[in-house]
């Protein structure tokens, strides 16, 4: 035998398996449309694959020399007697997938106060006026606080400041910051900070603040001047001038990429995505969130979040995501971030991260909210609805309670073990179950129960709707699909 | 409100099967399942005016193969979560 015979299995030895039976390995699937099917495996591979191809998979019936059986084998959707390491692959990759949970809690929420000077009708964290300064959170909170975050295990703290108007005890943001990154010279944590913040108050002060810490700011910029000026009011009427101006300031002063902006939809926006976005382009914003409105807050008392449903919300999104993907054709990247956010869990060995599609929940576990006055929530969702009155999800107190407390409260891990989809009626079975997550929240808020029936669940519905637009778009559009393959990271 | 009905033999599809099937049109419907023998009996109750029934048979179709799936798989699942847990001290 030559050398190269010694080296090189024959032709012949790769098709061991032609004549064996195949095992399947655990997948699920979901309807596409009317004649797809989208079959994905527990980490997350997916293939798009019709009725009669489906049904001779599950059967056994895919002959071994076929396309359809190398690429069932390939993405560990079967194995046979000559792939014996698919176990062991999958579980590497399940492994991978599931690290953000040894890593635990990043993101630590910081509500500093209630006090805001906007009087916005969807805000979803029902605002104090700006003269109650009971509010506040004290540095004596702040510091309790701090001992929690620097217990978690996570190699990664990020400390966002929300309110209320953040800015409105910006001296309590200085003092954190100061604090944590003195007490970070011991732990040697990657440090970051994010302001969430309306930007009325910027001023240079702020900016060289932001600039000596590398603090990120984020804003609220719901349309053109007419739109955000309707959703988002404020003595003077004059938010939209003062968040544009506030922009470009911190644009020109830190960086373009050290500013974001958020939009919230209300049912004025759903005709106005196109016009939304230009606002975007115009303050030279190289991204856009199209979020649906949140069930919590002032939203549900001035019964905006009953206003549209989530079918005319996937319209405007839809619409959105064609005028974002028709910016990209021209040449201008421009990113709609959920929509970046599902095609990275479709396509990426790694998790997001992102909060929502998470299970179990990300309550806690990837993000925790430090109220003003010291109580402790799973989530932010869950501290809007209790500043509703309902402290479901309290965990406790930052001057009561200890890190064990707080982290093994009854609360939380039932809150947990009732979040994890795979044990959910209609999730545990879904195709779409390695990309989404479950909100416990959303649900309980909702529905009256953490579970909720995801055949009457907005959260499941306009998930649903968006996994099978973006896979379609990947399937189907190959202009699309390279621009949407530019956005993973 | 309308009344339909649809049975289903047990011999061919498991009672859970048709249960998940239903289960996700709890949002249009209600339902009386009644079982007689190996016949299923399941009286629905909507006001939608669509293709509903069409789709329900189709979703038990679906169901039947998930179960297939995942009687078939369910140990090789729990192997391949043990393997990837296995340094964690979560297994006992």
């Amino acid at each position: 035998m030559s050398l190269l015979g010694k080296k090189f299995k024959l032709v012949d030895d790769f098709n061991q398996a032609k004549n064996l039976a195949y095992h399947l390995l655990p997948s699920r699937f979901a309807s596409l449309d009317d004649g797809r099917y989208m079959l994905s495996n527990e980490v997350g591979e997916y293939l798009v694959v019709d009725r009669p191809k489906l049904e001779a998979f599950v059967r056994k019936q895919v002959g071994a020399d076929t396309d359809f059986y190398h690429d069932l084998k390939s993405k560990h959707f079967l194995f046979d007697d000559d792939s014996n390491v698919a176990i062991d692959l999958l579980a590497l990759k399940y492994r991978t997938k599931a690290q953000r949970i040894a890593q635990f809690t990043a993101l630590h929420l910081f509500v500093v106060t209630l006090r805001c000077d906007y009087t916005c009708q969807y805000c979803q964290v029902s605002r104090q006026t700006d003269d109650k300064h009971a509010f506040d959170m004290s540095e004596d909170t702040a510091n309790k606080a701090l001992d929690l975050v620097f217990k978690s295990p996570s190699p990664a703290i990020k400390i966002e400041f929300q309110g209320g108007e953040p800015l409105l005890n910006y001296s309590l943001i200085q003092y954190v910051v100061t604090e944590a990154k003195r007490r970070n010279f011991e732990h040697q944590k990657d440090l970051q900070f994010v302001i969430t913040t309306n930007l009325s108050l910027l001023n240079d002060d702020v900016l060289a603040f932001c600039q000596e810490h590398s603090i990120q700011l984020s804003t609220s910029l719901d349309g053109q001047e007419e739109l955000h000026n309707s959703n988002r009011p404020r003595p003077g009427k004059n938010g939209y001038r003062l968040t544009v101006d506030g922009i470009k300031k911190a644009q020109n002063f830190l960086g373009r990429d050290k500013i974001g902006a958020l939009m919230t939809t209300t049912e004025k926006s759903l005709s106005q995505v196109k016009s939304i976005i230009d606002t975007y382009l115009e303050s030279n914003l190289d991204c856009i969130f199209l979020r649906p409105l949140s069930p919590y807050g002032f939203a549900v008392k001035n019964q905006q979040a009953h206003k549209y449903d989530i079918e005319r919300w996937f319209e405007f999104y839809k619409e959105g995501l064609d005028y974002v993907l028709e910016i990209n054709k021209q040449g201008h990247r421009f990113v709609e971030l959920y929509t970046q956010l599902i095609v990275n869990k479709l396509l990426s060995p790694f998790s997001t991260g992102y909060v929502d599609l998470q299970s179990p929940s990300g309550a806690a576990i990837s993000a925790i909210v430090y109220n003003y006055d010291g109580d402790v929530y799973a989530s932010d969702e869950a501290r809007m609805l209790a500043e509703m009155g309902d402290k479901k999800f309290r965990l406790g107190n930052v001057h009561a309670d200890s890190y064990q407390d707080i982290w093994l409260s009854d609360t939380l891990l039932d809150t947990l073990e009732t979040s994890l989809s795979e044990s959910l009626p209609m999730c545990s079975d879904c195709g779409f179950l390695p990309y989404c997550g479950t909100d416990p929240v959303y649900h309980y808020a909702t529905q009256g129960d953490v579970v909720g029936n995801k055949a009457l669940s907005g959260f499941c519905s306009k998930n649903m709707k968006i996994f099978k637009h973006v896979i379609g778009l990947l399937e189907d559009d190959s202009e699309a699909r390279q621009i949407l393959l530019g956005w993973v990271r | 409100m309308k009344e339909h009905e649809l049975n289903f033999d047990v011999r061919v599809f498991s009672i859970e099967t048709i249960k998940r099937a239903l289960y996700r049109f709890s949002d249009k419907c209600s339902f009386d399942i009644h079982l007689k023998d190996s016949d299923v009996t399941v009286k629905i109750h909507t006001s939608a005016n669509d293709d509903l029934l069409a789709k329900i048979k189709n979703e038990v179709l679906d169901q039947d193969l998930r179960d297939t799936l995942v009687k078939e798989t369910a140990n090789v699942r729990t192997l391949i979560l043990a393997n990837a847990f296995s340094n964690t001290g979560l297994i006992q």
